[in-house]
């Protein structure tokens, strides 16, 4: 039997974060919730997942103090990302290709269904 | 409020959103609510979703669209500043503060988190207008809602300041330290040593922005303090000298 794929969603908008779970939950994908970029780190630290849902604007330190930090380990570089942010459309591809990010959705255009694809296609 | 800090333009017009910038900005706050409530609908659309679970989901929809409507209220009642006359009267800081609680108690009370009121003996009546002064605090409860680590509580204070000839109410946030070079990029001098608070790391600066024109509207100023353990946004009025004519 397959073990359940486990994501990390980063994401410091509570409930959206748990609309993301739940609808990760009903495709059968395991989640968990980091609302920053810090408690997120500690987390893939001690159990790293198989992708990762995050946000572009958070509190604190953003998206791109995370990416660093994954793509500064080698272990860690190879997680595939999904951007989930409103700040889409001001995102240019190829700033953030180098970080491991497989594909940015647009929170305002976005349905549910599309992050589960997403991460489907990020975990082929 | 969220966006970045750093991408503020120089100051125009007073204000540190340009006239375009403003605009965008403040569709960019609406966007985040307005995205939140499409996701909810269209989950609730699809079916496959518990009882208790379509009882949360009404219920969040409420509340942010509530949210989203104070910010809509506040940009059209900042719009107008100018043209009204804001009738000020002494109120009695500790009654407000006790409203603004309850006002914002089921959002907070949603997201599983609580806020209060400090108590006061007998606090010294400030010279204001009720109404915008709700909405400063209103905006200062959202911004800490936002920020604040989820097991402490909000807390709304009242003090006198400058040697009781101000009052200050404060909202009161515990969460992580804001590093110093961030905390030094929210304040934007004006003039002399006046430090006027724009924004949180992160933050699009819009609500405290407006917070700030009301406060202005009655004689006052908003501002910061930074802790250790979070921070306390604050609003100085000036106090009134009704009982010391008596």
């Amino acid at each position: 039997m397959t073990k359940a794929p486990f994501v990390l969603i980063v994401e410091d908008d509570q409930w959206l974060a748990e609309q993301l779970a739940r609808t990760l939950m009903g495709a059968g994908i395991r989640s968990e919730l980091a609302t920053h970029a810090l408690g997120a780190i500690d987390m893939i630290d001690a159990n790293p997942p198989d992708a990762i849902v995050l946000d572009v604007l958070l509190a604190g330190p953003n998206a791109f103090t995370l990416l660093h930090e994954l793509q500064s380990h080698a272990d860690l570089a190879s997680i595939p990302v999904i951007l989930c942010t409103n700040s889409a459309d001001q995102l240019a591809g190829e700033d953030i290709a180098a970080y491991g990010v497989r594909q940015v959705l647009d929170k305002a255009t976005m349905v549910p269904d599309d992050l589960v694809v997403a991460i489907k296609k990020a975990l082929l | 409020m969220k966006g970045s800090a750093g991408e503020f333009k120089a100051k125009q017009d007073g204000s540190p959103f340009g006239d375009s910038s403003f605009l965008v900005t403040a569709a960019h706050e609406m966007k985040a609510p307005l995205a939140l409530v499409r996701q909810l609908a269209l989950s609730l659309e699809a079916g496959n979703v518990t009882q208790s679970d379509q009882e949360r989901m009404f219920r969040q929809i409420v509340l942010v669209s509530e949210r989203a409507l104070r910010l809509t209220t506040d940009l059209s009642r900042s719009s107008r500043l100018e043209d009204s006359l804001f009738e000020l009267e002494p109120l009695n800081p500790q009654q407000i503060c006790e409203e603004v609680a309850h006002e914002l108690f089921p959002l907070y009370a949603a997201r599983g988190r609580e806020i209060r009121v400090a108590s006061h003996y007998r606090p010294i009546l400030a010279v204001a207008n009720r109404d915008l002064l709700r909405r400063i605090l209103l905006n200062f409860g959202d911004n800490a809602l936002h920020y604040a680590d989820s097991d402490a509580p909000v807390e709304l204070r009242t003090a006198t300041s400058f040697r009781g000839s101000k009052i200050r109410l404060g909202v009161r946030d515990y969460g992580p330290a804001i590093p110093a070079d961030m905390w030094r990029r929210l304040h934007v001098h004006l003039g002399t040593d006046t430090q006027v608070l724009h924004s949180r790391p992160q933050s699009s600066g819009l609500g405290l922005y407006v917070a700030g024109q009301f406060a202005q509207a009655m004689s006052g100023a908003i501002g910061a303090t930074r802790h250790r353990d979070g921070a306390t946004f604050y609003v100085d009025l000036a106090a009134s000298t009704q009982l010391s004519l008596l």
